[in-house]
């Protein structure tokens, strides 16, 4: 009796996930809340100085998630709801920038165009993130009610279809939006590898660092040099949380709107602009992917005028030399990710469920908030926060295992994978599940089977998020003993070291390893047919 | 429910892999230089006594981030053995905090006695020299580079060069080594009036070698010897200048590598035969053949002909390098107000 009772609870479950996500994610974060709270940073923020960084960055980083909008979006429509050629190309591509270093895509931008300072740094960071508006825009828009869109045609013709749609992607759109902001803000690379290369500016994070350059190295008190960099993180810290819950109040308020229907929706029919939106699709995938990919391939034998040998035995010696050097790291480097991905598969659903059901309002707000206090602190905060909770006697076998960085960057991208389950489940009818719980289905069957199976979708796009992701993370990869063995550290050794040929080489072939898994994936939908019908 | 049984499955066979890859090793190497050149050195002391090395590597943007703040952090239950740091100040800030250890290596015996510590806590090896790097064609008529460091602000060449803001590496080393010769107000005074004349002020010094190598936004730039070679290896026609040769001049500022114990080494003996490695003239030899071309503090040692060595072919900077650690702690937040902004 007791036992069914706990079958059909979400209990069991829920406090599995939750001793998950505490030690992955909450319990490296516990040295870190006392500094975020220390008020100092705000003071010091009268300082011109450092009120100029933070404005600067403010401006930054919203400047890049309205790029990331303004191209994730129309790429969305295109590749999932306009009945233009080329749909299932530009659907294949859209994540391909994410997969890719940002300071890569800077570099081939800079190599391509020459530009340099703020605006190049906020276009990048926008190119780089749009990925994030436009995969949740179009996983929004594929889920769209089918009925819904086709009253919208009949009563406003093609006009009113697609203001219907772009109020169904608005919340989607927005929390992609939210996302690029967080990640953006966060980026110190781009905008440094722009600073130096053109007019000089930094930007907050590059105080942050400063904070932990500056450490008094005083091994009584270790604590305190870790602590300062956390306090003068704090506004940002705060700024991207605010960022963050407007864009998913946003999203609880409208979803509502659009729950999806049996049925997949229609492609809209742009009549005699099929040729220029098949132009438009082309031209942003030109613009966006394949000319600095183009670039990055250039510069794998890119040298100069004395250099040895021609373009292609250099290139070639440069892949040869990626291949050698670097395949352990980036085998390292997937397995790493692909463990934190699928940690996240598992703990995500939950809380996606968890709040679903909760529908909104303060305690939603607040585990959100909660979920995505990883992803808001500093890597370099949450991987010395790492260094101070696991290196103990308790732990000693495990901080040097492989274990530790797989658990961590699951943590810490978790967020991520929530999110967009959550922006997934919002959209499913919520009758199969409510049958199959009053036909007596435990909580695991009605949770797995039939919320997240219709999904399962956007379940591996999550889980390929934080993989994706935890590959590329540098400071925590720098930090966490096991994880410095990885192709992050590796490729922003090399690129230091001015090895410009295996850099591109090598950042080409992480992007290919990474986009290899998306397009099996995409393979595998076309096989298994579209997701279950809701 | 079969959908969630896909990534337990697949969580439950990767399980053995990750379980595998943690054996411990006989040696923990946190190292600051260049991987490539490093990781071969390591391979080559792992084939010669047997012993399973694990190296930690750092990125120049994480630089003190990354493996000082490891180690301060890991100090009641350290994890590395050995620091091999590719400049100097923050070894010896290391030892002023207490967490490193005495060895004095017998192949610390030919390197001279200012690239190491009287009391054996740390010995220097291979070093980079602060130069000027140029382009003929970008300075030929253009008042050609800078001779001296403090001509650097010359308003006929200022705005034909650059140098790396002193925040990290060996830039921030470089300036603190000066501010305790020539005092703070000194020397923040110039980097003030750096900031107005002109000159190009990086972030790093390969993002200046790089503007002058292969952008070519300027004719010279304020680097170091191994950055100078990379533009060099990837086929750019620069020179390199010894600052500060003149009669009665400072010299040409050195900045080597050091090795150091960590305080509590779990494996000081494998530590101990790591240290007497890396200090050996053969590893100085490697690394001056290497392309980063570090030149070797050990007079005599064999280095190719394009490696110019001290007391040769230049004249090195005297340098206290104590107070110089001593003195980038006081001088470092002046700098980043400085140049953050």
């Amino acid at each position: 009796m007791i036992l069914a009772a706990l079958r059909r609870s979400p209990k069991p479950l829920l406090a599995a996930a939750a001793a998950a996500t505490f030690l992955a994610a909450w319990l490296p974060l516990l040295p870190v809340l006392p500094p975020l709270f220390d008020g100092q940073a705000f003071r010091d923020l009268a300082e011109p100085r450092l009120a100029g960084l933070f404005w600067r960055s403010l401006r930054l980083s919203a400047g890049s998630a309205l790029i990331a909008v303004l191209i994730g979006l129309p790429q969305a429509l295109l590749a999932t709801r306009v009945a233009a050629p080329g749909r299932t190309l530009w659907k294949l591509l859209l994540p391909l920038p994410l997969l890719l270093p940002p300071l890569l895509l800077a570099q081939a931008w800079h190599g391509l165009t020459g530009m340099d300072g703020p605006l190049a740094s906020l276009f990048a960071l926008g190119v780089c993130y749009a990925p994030f508006p436009a995969l949740l825009a179009a996983r929004a828009l594929e889920r769209q009610s089918a009925s819904a869109h086709e009253a919208a045609l009949l009563c406003g013709g093609r006009r009113l279809a697609l203001r219907r749609m772009l109020a169904v992607a608005w919340p989607a759109t927005l929390l992609g939006g939210a996302l690029a902001f967080l990640f953006a803000s966060t980026d110190f690379a781009v905008p440094d590898y722009f600073a130096a290369v053109g007019d000089k500016f930094a930007v907050y994070p590059a105080e942050v660092f400063n904070a932990w350059r500056r450490a008094d190295l005083n091994p009584d008190n270790a604590f305190a040099s870790y602590a300062e960099g956390m306090a003068v993180a704090a506004p940002l810290v705060l700024l991207a949380a605010a960022v963050l819950l407007v864009a998913l109040v946003v999203g609880d308020r409208h979803s509502a709107e659009d729950a999806g229907s049996g049925r997949a929706p229609g492609l809209l029919d742009p009549g005699s602009g099929r040729i220029p939106l098949a132009a438009l699709g082309l031209g942003l995938a030109a613009l966006l992917l394949l000319v600095p990919l183009g670039r990055i391939v250039f510069e794998t034998g890119h040298a100069g005028p004395e250099a040895a040998g021609t373009w292609a035995s250099r290139s070639q010696a440069a892949f040869g030399d990626a291949v050698e050097r670097g395949r352990e790291d980036l085998i390292r480097s997937v397995r790493t990710g692909a463990l934190a991905g699928l940690l996240a598969m598992l703990v995500a659903p939950v809380w996606a469920h968890l709040l679903l059901r909760l529908g909104g309002g303060w305690r939603a707000r607040l585990l959100q908030v909660a979920l995505a206090l990883p992803l808001l602190a500093p890597a370099v905060g949450v991987g010395l926060g790492t260094i101070i909770v696991f290196n103990r006697d308790l732990f000693w076998e495990f901080y040097d295992s492989m274990w530790l960085p797989p658990l961590v960057l699951a943590g810490r991208f978790l967020p991520v994978a929530v999110f967009l389950l959550l922006e997934r489940l919002r959209r499913q009818p919520r009758e199969q599940e409510e049958a199959a719980a009053l036909a007596g289905a435990s909580y695991g069957q009605r949770l797995f089977r039939f919320r997240i199976g219709p999904a399962r979708g956007a379940w591996l796009l999550a889980g390929g998020l934080v993989a994706v992701f935890a590959v590329r993370e540098l400071d925590l990869a720098i930090l966490i003993p096991a994880a410095n063995h990885s192709a992050a550290v590796r490729y922003f050794n090399a690129l230091h070291f001015a090895r410009d040929n295996f850099v591109a080489a090598f950042g080409l072939l992480i992007a290919l390893v990474l986009f290899l898994p998306v397009m099996l994936a995409n393979a595998f939908r076309r096989f298994s047919g579209p997701e279950e019908p809701q | 429910m079969r959908s969630a049984l896909a990534p337990a499955l697949l969580l439950a066979a990767l399980l053995p892999l990750s379980c595998t890859a943690s054996d411990d090793p006989d040696l923990v190497v946190y190292c600051s230089l260049d991987q490539v050149h490093s990781e071969r050195i390591l391979e080559l002391f792992e084939q010669r006594t047997g012993l399973v090395v694990q190296p930690q590597f750092d990125v120049e943007r994480n630089k003190t981030v990354g493996m000082v703040n490891k180690i301060i952090l890991e100090k009641d239950r350290p994890r590395a053995d050995v620091y091999w740091n590719n400049e100097i100040a923050h070894t010896i800030r290391l030892k002023n905090a207490g967490l490193t250890q005495p060895y004095a290596s017998p192949e610390a015996a030919g390197i001279p006695a200012n690239f190491k510590d009287a009391e054996g806590h740390w010995t220097g090896f291979a070093a980079r020299a602060r130069v000027i790097m140029y382009l003929p064609e970008l300075t030929d008529g253009a008042g050609g580079p800078p001779t001296r460091i403090e001509d650097l602000l010359l308003p006929e060449l200022a705005a034909n060069g650059g140098m790396a803001a002193p925040l990290t590496g060996t830039t921030l080393t470089h300036f603190s080594v000066l501010s305790q010769q020539q005092g703070s107000e000194a020397v923040l005074d110039w980097l003030a009036r750096a900031k107005e004349s002109g000159l190009h002020v990086g972030k790093g010094n390969a993002d200046v070698m790089r503007r002058v190598s292969q952008d070519r936004d300027f004719g010279w730039c304020m680097t170091d010897t191994d950055d100078a070679a990379a533009a060099r290896r990837n086929g750019h026609p620069v020179e390199v200048l010894y600052p500060d040769q003149e009669e009665g001049g400072k010299g040409t500022l050195l900045i080597p590598n050091t090795v150091c114990m960590i305080q509590g080494a779990r494996h000081p003996d494998a530590a101990k035969r790591f240290i007497d490695f890396v200090l050996s003239a053969e590893v100085e030899e490697l690394l001056a053949n290497a392309d980063s071309e570090q030149i070797p503090l050990r007079p005599g040692v064999p280095a190719p002909d394009h490696v110019k060595m001290p007391g040769r072919d230049f004249r090195a900077m005297e340098v206290d390098w104590e107070a110089a650690a001593i003195e980038l702690q006081a001088r470092q937040t002046d700098f980043q107000e400085l140049f953050t902004e």
